[in-house]
């Protein structure tokens, strides 16, 4: 137990952490405050590949992805098109990646804004006013979690068919019930602070409440769930597509080229590494800037 | 065992403990100096922060890895530092037995109470199971817990904070230490229930001629119950000997303040306790001088520069060191020696 | 242990918690065909049936009632014990669930078994935290948790059924007919199934451990000179098996959606396999029998986990 007034003057306070800050010499880390060299690779990876998916289209030389360029199952040379090879019909390996990249991306944030968005209305609206919403918001979040994400997706697709879009939304029903606990959690955390007594004791709305003084903090926490959820929404998309039941079938998908490129695997192994790798490194880098940011998130609260 | 009967059962002898930081490493505690003769109890006061936990936990050896310890410890007059790190707990282990803060925590909720007491005793006297057992609630009656074999089977949540605290005392006991520590042990518990395990610790060492170390925060604690007193201020021993001599006769500034901070029995009603004005000193911006320096009312400059060296008193067991002390004849004072609520103030 | 309340309380408090679950579920399994282009009979029928067979089937499944009617019907149905036939073989619908389950549960509870190993992988690791073997096993794990389990199917049957020919690619022999042969075909599966598992399990494991080892108790016990080995098994374990409990419950639901890609990469088949096929052919009854099933294993194996939780923790106990 420290002195009462411990907090109003910092030099009493003799916790290790306090002694390693004031001792730490205040470096550049302007923005990432706290990231190792992993951490900063793995933010820089993924702006590359969002910069990727944005303009893949003007890459200079870069063949289509849908038609043949060259001899069928070609292994990787040192030309742009043809760095990781060519498919079972001759199409550039490397083009069908960066492709894939975007049609990957772009599922992925639909479907996470979409979830995002409901998760924090329904679990504002829950942890606001509890009750039955509140157990309703519950239940969908417990019932999601005891399905396999990819069972679910199946079984709609198993009465609506594959199409991009119908796997957008579907992708984005799975993770609602996370971002809305999330927030939920939030609110019922924030909504005895006396920042927000003292709103509603002038006499603020309580929509007013929710949007001014409360949704600003649940951003902490809602991004450092957000990129585990998305490794996980990429996975899940890979699958189906591995599956057979994700992105149809001439445009490019990273599950879809992988599970093209099992049949080869006894004679060509080396073709599987572009879409591989791309999978791999988006998963690992999502997954380590969640840790990250979750590691922050963490520090913060103790630091309150 | 080679234990010579006339040599302390615990030493120190000019011990630090550094953590490395930068600029400059942070000096928890710097060239500490005493020892506990067989039989004796020493006080161990100081305000939190003032390195007392650190200063335990090196003699344990259990200080976190990031803390260096330098300096000879020697108990029962066999030096620590030749030995191997295994070697060196079993030894300290049997040797030493230690009762710490808060017994809500010490206490694994997860194993029977009875268990936790006997298992030193199995690992370091080779005790049979049923052996150790047995030796468990002998010493679980005798710290006061009725139905000793009975509670052997219960786990730690069945029983008050007292009476937790009084089987972590059964668990130091098991291995008949020639040293029991009891670090700040009685500071989470309630007043009364304070006073009744004090009582207890210091029956237990009389009745078994141990050595006895008491951490406190508190002097009301130490008051009575020790021999010997040691005033640790910012990582410095500041003040030092027989615990009647230096309550009635302090030298060192600081504590003549602690002591002038104690609720008096015969003061009135509704007085104002004396404070010590301040905080104690980081240990990012420990002073160069005296550490108490910014907080003593009679500071001079040279008390800011140089660190005060060790004088000693015209008992020449009590040292002090202080540039400026007391006057050696200082009038009577009487401490209390039930369980103040005052002391320095804060637990650590 | 005399006291049997906290066991019947988990039992109750998950079965009356888990009512609600599989009614969202069932229902919305229900719900699907009305999701359907046109009419759920005519996608399952596809484009060349007749009236009459339309007709038979919206009959057979009331796919023509309301959607509450319907559900009820198919409560009513489950309660009899007769789902109807699947679409495609015409076998019992509960019949083909359950045989199907069965070799699903095989592989599953063997990669858990498999998975097993990171407890003592984590107990070393979070006994030295920082040092050599942690910083190499958080690497292995953070790189295990990142490969889908369909990056893990391609590479393992390249490793062990291309290149190094040990384990069939594909195929299945009955655990009842032949186990020696089962055996051999489950060993790719479960490993695959296992890897991902084992990752997660690790880092959870660990993480708790070291969260343990800074508790007081174990200070006092190193302060009472007890061996690190033995604090480990006696005073860090068991404390840190509720959360690795939950976890193992938890990954059961990922452990059946990896299923999906193991059992269709080698041709297993189990539950996984069977949806993949029952949704080539827009079977709904079938989808909805083993999300059903689903639900109801989860609630099962929460169940237990809240039993386990009983009987680990000695506070649960108290009443």
């Amino acid at each position: 137990m420290r002195p009462v007034d411990a907090h109003s003057n910092p030099a009493s306070s003799t916790s290790l952490a306090d002694i390693a800050r004031a001792a730490m010499p205040a470096t550049a880390r302007l923005r990432f405050p706290g990231a190792g060299m992993f951490d900063m690779l793995a933010i820089a990876f993924l702006a590359l590949l969002v910069l990727v998916a944005l303009f893949v289209d003007i890459i200079p030389g870069l063949v289509s992805p849908k038609f043949p360029y060259g001899d069928f199952s070609q292994l990787p040379d040192l030309t742009l098109n043809g760095l990781f090879g060519t498919d079972e019909i001759g199409r550039s390996i490397l083009s069908r990646v960066l492709y894939g990249a975007r049609a990957s991306l772009s599922i992925v944030l639909v479907a996470t804004c979409l979830s995002v968005s409901v998760g924090i209305l329904l679990g504002m609206l829950a942890g606001y006013y509890r009750g039955p919403l509140e157990r309703m918001v519950d239940l969908y979040a417990n019932t999601m979690s005891a399905l396999p994400s990819i069972l679910v997706v199946l079984a709609f697709v198993t009465a609506t068919g594959t199409s991009v879009l119908a796997i957008m939304l579907i992708l984005g029903i799975l993770d609602i019930g996370t971002y809305a606990r999330v927030a939920k959690a939030g609110v019922i955390s924030q909504n005895n602070r006396d920042y927000v007594l003292a709103a509603r004791a002038m006499g603020a709305s309580d929509a007013r409440i929710m949007i001014r003084e409360i949704l600003p903090n649940l951003v902490p926490a809602l991004t450092a769930v957000m990129p585990t959820l998305m490794a996980g929404l990429i996975i899940t998309e890979g699958s189906l597509s591995f599956l057979g039941y994700g992105i149809p079938a001439p445009a490019p998908s990273w599950g879809g080229m992988i599970a093209a490129s099992t049949d080869l695997l006894s004679r060509f192994p080396v073709l599987i590494v572009g879409p591989t790798g791309a999978i791999v490194l988006t998963v690992y880098a999502l997954n380590t800037v969640g840790d990250y940011l979750a590691q922050r998130l963490n520090s913060r609260e103790r630091g309150n | 065992m080679s234990s010579a009967p006339n040599s302390a059962i615990l030493e120190c002898r000019d011990m630090s403990c550094l953590i490395s930081a930068r600029p400059e490493p942070l000096r928890v505690l710097e060239h500490i100096d005493f020892s506990v003769a067989r039989r004796t109890s020493l006080g161990i006061v100081g305000e939190s922060g003032a390195g007392k936990s650190m200063l335990i936990k090196s003699i344990m050896g259990i200080a976190p890895k990031s803390v260096q310890v330098s300096g000879a410890i020697s108990i029962d007059g066999q030096d620590l530092s030749g030995m191997k790190p295994k070697e060196r707990a079993a030894f300290i282990g049997r040797k030493v037995g230690i009762v710490f803060q808060n017994p809500m925590t010490s206490l694994n909720p997860y194993v029977p109470v009875g268990r936790q007491v006997a298992e030193a005793a199995r690992r370091h006297l080779g005790l049979s199971r049923e052996a150790a057992r047995n030796r468990a609630i002998e010493l679980l009656s005798v710290v006061g817990i009725a139905d000793a074999a009975e509670c052997y089977g219960y786990y730690p949540h069945h029983f008050s904070g007292g009476m937790k605290q009084r089987i972590m005392i059964a668990a130091g006991l098991v291995c008949d230490p020639e040293l029991l520590i009891a670090d700040e042990a009685t500071t989470a518990l309630d007043v009364t229930v304070q006073k009744e395990v004090l009582d207890l610790l210091q029956t237990i060492q009389e009745e078994r001629r141990m050595s006895l170390i008491l951490v406190s925060h508190n002097l009301g604690v130490v008051a009575g119950r020790t021999d010997e007193v040691l005033v640790l201020y910012g990582g410095r021993v500041v003040e030092y000997g027989p615990t009647a001599e230096v309550f009635r006769n302090p030298r060192h500034r600081y504590t003549e303040a602690l002591l002038s901070a104690m609720p008096q029995m015969d003061q009135p009603a509704h007085s104002r306790l004396r404070t010590i004005p301040g905080q104690p000193p980081s240990l990012a911006a420990k002073p160069d001088g005296c550490p108490f320096a910014p907080r003593c009312a009679v500071a001079a400059d040279i008390c800011r520069r140089v660190m005060p060296p060790m004088a000693v008193a015209s008992d020449s067991r009590h040292r002090f060191a202080c540039h400026l002390p007391l006057e050696a004849q200082a009038p009577m004072r009487s401490p209390d020696p039930i369980v103040a609520q005052g002391g320095v103030g804060h637990a650590s | 242990m005399t006291n049997l309340m906290p066991y019947a309380r988990a039992i109750s408090g998950r079965l009356l918690a888990g009512i609600p679950v599989f009614v969202l579920v069932t229902f919305g399994a229900t719900a699907l065909s009305s999701l359907a282009p046109g009419s759920a009979a005519q996608l399952i029928l596809g484009d060349n049936a007749t009236p009459e067979q339309i007709a038979q089937l919206n009959s057979a499944y009331g796919y023509d009632l309301p959607l509450w009617e319907r559900y009820l019907k198919w409560l009513a149905n489950l309660l009899r014990g007769d789902l109807g036939e699947t679409l495609f073989s015409q076998q019992p619908v509960l019949q083909v669930v359950f045989d199907r389950a069965a070799v699903t549960f095989e592989i599953a509870f063997l990669a858990m078994l498999v998975s097993l190993i990171s407890i003592p992988l984590a107990m070393f690791a979070a006994s030295h935290p920082g040092g050599m073997v942690d910083r190499i096993l958080r690497s292995v794990s953070s790189i295990l948790l990142a490969v889908p389990t369909f990056v893990i199917v391609v590479l393992l049957s390249y490793i062990f059924a291309i290149v190094l020919r040990w384990l069939p690619a594909t195929g299945w022999a009955n655990l009842s007919q032949n186990p020696l042969a089962n055996l051999r075909y489950v060993a790719l599966p479960v490993l695959c199934l296992s890897l991902h598992q084992t990752a997660y399990l690790y880092r959870v494991a660990r993480n708790e451990m070291v969260a343990s080892l800074q508790e007081d108790f174990v200070q006092v016990a190193r302060a009472r000179g007890l061996p690190l080995g033995y604090i480990m098994f006696r005073h860090v374990l068991r404390p840190s098996m509720p959360q690795i409990l939950t976890v193992m419950g938890l990954s059961l639901t990922y452990m059946l959606a990896g299923s999906f890609v193991v059992e269709s990469y080698f041709a297993v088949p189990g539950i996984g396999w069977t949806v993949l096929t029952a949704v080539k052919s827009h079977d709904i009854p079938l989808v909805q029998a083993i999300l059903s099933l689903t639900v109801v294993i989860f609630v099962v194996i929460f169940m237990l986990v809240d039993i386990g939780y009983a009987i680990i923790d000695p506070r649960v106990s108290v009443s």
